[in-house]
Formats: structure tokens, C-alpha cells, sequence
């Protein structure tokens, strides 16, 4: 039995609404499952406008986008139930009335039947909290966290949903030191178990276990790099 | 036995008038953490027109009322994904048209030219309007809204948070934010008869607007709901002592809840600031 890749790009182009020149160009691109991609590349050479296509928030001009063997524009909702994605522009405003643990549940609740949580789940969400060490601030309000301990929040939110893709998005850029090398070194973990992971980094902290280098440049491939682990 | 029927009305308009609020309250919240108040703008005014054609028909304008705002909440989504015209800027055409066609059926309308009755039901409220058939069906629809936001709470929570996000997991958003529109068209259609259509808006918005002042989103609508009921009920007691339009001294009572609400807000935030 052949396995689907995790992701198949061929030939995508995505345009901005209302903008005529496209943010990725004519991109083919193949995501085994089990790989450990970095995605690299200068600001406004399309690595967001990628990942978002893979998941198929925009919709490709051209092209045809598959996430495990399902077509991404016209079924995207079951694809997108095995991926988790760390948004870029994640910080939220003081007054924002969810807290830490809602937060992260919610990603577990888009998985379940009528978005219903069992005791099991909540138990996972307290789990993930623990692992990134973000436990203490469970009933605090997401708006009044710093930077880096929101970017944790919403990497817990993905973490929780077990996901098979997990698709980030510049998940170092509000963290210190330390916790960008616990990151660095969570994620290496969870490739080595079998997730397929998609990073998008511009100045990405020293990775273990890369499988793959990608280079955008000008919203197109300006190179591929396959590593030998 | 006329003393007892008086209160028995009175008792029913006072229901109602807390059940419309309370769903106005809670459609208030989620539509403005929605961003979805210019849309939900114009499918008050499809109530309106559609209480207008209930006037022209001369059937009950609670039904064309609300059949008009589930067709518009349904169709301007579509409608700017086909046309390509942004679902803001499509729902204030609407909202124009509407208005043009709510005046030209209200003019056409059978008997006298705005004669006070039947125009000022839909314009600016009447207790006179509100029956028991009207607060059964009031029940059924908070019984209803009530229910569908229960089943689906962790949905719509996700969706209130960040949109975007729960589209990525795998939630069909657009979906969830139909059915919300609905709901709302719904509350909207059947606050109009005691609000009426100038002011039905200011029951969503205000309630809303003192729902903020919580500090989860839960409490928000919570907070919103009572305050849209309490508006309801203390405004229909001064309409009836006062002799004046109900609809106009909900919202006036909902604007003296929204000062004192937001003074007390104000001496809470600032003895934050002080410890």
C-alpha cells in the first residue's frame, strides 16, 4: 500500500485578494509524513502565504493542494482536523475575556463531536499545560500574558490536539533563549514519535533532526534541501 | 374579573418584553465580538421591511418579519462571496433597499396612511401587539436559541476567540456564523413588535455595551441578557405609568443602566489601579 504524502504541492500559485502580483509562484513541493521541514526565507518571500495554502485558509489561483491525500480547496475540513497551526500574529489585547485553559481546550473541542470535552480531555489539556510549563497560568487571561507566554498558550492549544501536521509559524519569535531551545528540543521529540512537522522560521534557533530545507524567495522555491539524519 | 385581566396582560407583556431583551442582550455580545454588526444592521431593517409586507398583506407581521431576516441572514454571505463585493458594503446596499421598500409597503398598506396603530407596531413598539400566541412563540425561540447555544457553545467559543484559528482546525466557521446571524435575525424579528424597528438596534447594542464590562466572555453575555431583560421589563412599567411609547423607554432605560454600569466600571478600574 502506497502511503499519501502528509503534503502535495504541485504547480500552486495563491494571489492576494486584489493584488496582481501572486505571493507564491508556480511552488511543487513534497511533504513525506514523518518529515521535519524548515521553511526559511527573508520577510515577505510568502513562507506564511505557504503554510496558510497548505491548509487551504487561501484559496490557490492555480495549482492543486493535497494535506494526507485530501484536496485542500474543495475539502479542506477533514484534512485540517489532523493539523495543528501556530498563527504568526498570535498576541491578543489586554482585555480579551478567554483564559489560558479554555484557550487550549478549544483546540481539543474542534476535534470532538459538537465540540464536547470529557474528562480524558481536560486531563490532556492539563498535561500539555504542564509540559510547556505554562500550568501556573491556567486561569489567567490570555491578554494579560507577555509575549513569549502567549506564544506558548497557543503552541499548548496545538500540542493538545495530538495532530499528525503541525504547521508553525514563526514559533520562536517571542521566546528567550531557554525556551526556544526546550521548544527546539520538544519538537525535535515529537517528529521522532511521528509527527510531521512544517516549520516557518526567518532566523530559526539551531534545529536537530531536520529532514528538509525549503527556500523561498520572491514567493518562489529557491531551493530544496533534503538532510541526512 | 377586568382587574384580573389587566394583570394577566400586563404579566404577559412584562414576559415578554424580558425574554426579547435577554435574546437581544445575547445576540448583542456575540455579534459585536464578531464584527458583524453592519451585517446584522441590515437584516434588522429585513425585519422591518418584512413586518411592512406584513402590513401590506394584512397578516401578522411577526412572520414576514422573521422570514425576511432569515432570508437576508442566509443570502448576504453567498451573495458577497459570488459578487465579490464586500459583505459590508453589500449589507448596506441592502439596508438601503429595505428602507426604500419598508416606507413604499407601509404607504401601500391597506387603510389610512401611517395611521398610528398599525405603523407605530412596527416603527416604534406596541404593548398592544403582544399576545399569548406572541409569548409562546417568544418561548419557544429563547428555548430554542438557548439550546443551540448550549450544544454548540465550544464551537462558538472558538469562533469568538479567533476565527481564523478555529477555521485552521478544522472548524467550518462560516457555518457556525450563519446560524448565529439567524438566531439574531430571530431575536431581532420578534423584539420589533415591542421595540419597533427604529430602536430594536439599540437593545442589541446597549445590553451588549454593559456585557463588556465583565471580565469573561460567559459573564459578558450573561450580564448582557439581564440587562436586555431588566431594560425590557423596567421600560414597559414606565410606558404603561407614563403613558409613552414603549419602545423609547426600554432603550432610555437601558441607556440609564449603561451610565450606572459603566460608573461603577470606572470606580472598579480605578481602585485596581490604586491597590
Amino acid at each position: 500500500m502506497v502511503l499519501d504524502p502528509a503534503v502535495e504541492l504541485r504547480n500552486v500559485t495563491t494571489i492576494y485578494s486584489g493584488e496582481n502580483r501572486p505571493a507564491i509562484r508556480n511552488i511543487s513541493l513534497e511533504i513525506n509524513a514523518g518529515d521535519y521541514v524548515l521553511v526559511t526565507g527573508p520577510n515577505g518571500s510568502g513562507k506564511t502565504t505557504l503554510l496558510e495554502t497548505i491548509l487551504g485558509i487561501l484559496k490557490p489561483v492555480s495549482g492543486i493542494v493535497k494535506v494526507f491525500g485530501h484536496d485542500m480547496v474543495r475539502s479542506p475540513y477533514k484534512a485540517r482536523m489532523m493539523c495543528s497551526y501556530l498563527p504568526q500574529d498570535f498576541m491578543k489585547k489586554p482585555d480579551e475575556p478567554f483564559k489560558v485553559r479554555e484557550i487550549v481546550a478549544m483546540g481539543l473541542a474542534s476535534k470532538r463531536a459538537l465540540g464536547r470535552l470529557s474528562r480524558d480531555d481536560w486531563k490532556r489539556v492539563d498535561e500539555v499545560l504542564k509540559l510547556l510549563g505554562i500550568d501556573k497560568l491556567s486561569d489567567r487571561p490570555i491578554g494579560r500574558l507577555s509575549g513569549g507566554q502567549q506564544q506558548k498558550v497557543f503552541l499548548a492549544r496545538a500540542l493538545s490536539r495530538d495532530p499528525k501536521l503541525l504547521l508553525l509559524d514563526e514559533p520562536f519569535s517571542s521566546l528567550d533563549d531557554d525556551s526556544r531551545r526546550f521548544v527546539a528540543d520538544l519538537l525535535y521529540k515529537l517528529n521522532r514519535k511521528g509527527m510531521t512537522i512544517v516549520l516557518v522560521s526567518h532566523a530559526p534557533p539551531k534545529i536537530a533532526g531536520l529532514t528538509m530545507r525549503v527556500r523561498l524567495v520572491d514567493g518562489c522555491i529557491a531551493g530544496v534541501e533534503r538532510c541526512s539524519s | 374579573m377586568h382587574s384580573w385581566c389587566g394583570e394577566m396582560f400586563l404579566l404577559t407583556v412584562l414576559s415578554a418584553s424580558i425574554i426579547a431583551g435577554s435574546l437581544c442582550g445575547i445576540s448583542g455580545v456575540l455579534i459585536a465580538r464578531l464584527r458583524l454588526s453592519t451585517l446584522v444592521f441590515a437584516i434588522a431593517h429585513a425585519a422591518l421591511f418584512g413586518a411592512a409586507i406584513g402590513l401590506f398583506l394584512n397578516i401578522d407581521p411577526l412572520y414576514t418579519a422573521m422570514m425576511l431576516a432569515i432570508l437576508s441572514s442566509v443570502i448576504i454571505g453567498p451573495l458577497s462571496d459570488a459578487t465579490g463585493v464586500p459583505s459590508d458594503t453589500l449589507a448596506m446596499v441592502m439596508f438601503s433597499t429595505y428602507n426604500a421598500l419598508t416606507f413604499i409597503f407601509i404607504f401601500l398598506s391597506p387603510g389610512p396612511t401611517l395611521a398610528a396603530e398599525k405603523v407605530g407596531g412596527i416603527l416604534w413598539g406596541s404593548i398592544l401587539a403582544v399576545t399569548r400566541t406572541y409569548l409562546a412563540v417568544l418561548v419557544i425561540l429563547a428555548y430554542l436559541y438557548a439550546l443551540v447555544l448550549a450544544l454548540l457553545w465550544n464551537r462558538f467559543q472558538s469562533i469568538l476567540f479567533d476565527r481564523r484559528l478555529a477555521e485552521a482546525e478544522g472548524v467550518n466557521t462560516r457555518l457556525y456564523v450563519y446560524l448565529l446571524t439567524i438566531l439574531s435575525g430571530v431575536a431581532i424579528s420578534v423584539s420589533l413588535k415591542i421595540v419597533g424597528g427604529f430602536l430594536v438596534f439599540s437593545l442589541l447594542y446597549i445590553p451588549a455595551a454593559c456585557g463588556f464590562t465583565a471580565e469573561n466572555i460567559k459573564r459578558m453575555i450573561l450580564l448582557s441578557a439581564l440587562i436586555g431583560g431588566t431594560s425590557g421589563s423596567a421600560g414597559v412599567i414606565l410606558s404603561f405609568i407614563l403613558n409613552l411609547p414603549v419602545g423609547a423607554c426600554i432603550v432610555v432605560t437601558a441607556t440609564v443602566i449603561f451610565i450606572a454600569v459603566s460608573i461603577y466600571a470606572y470606580i472598579k478600574r480605578k481602585q485596581k489601579t490604586v491597590f
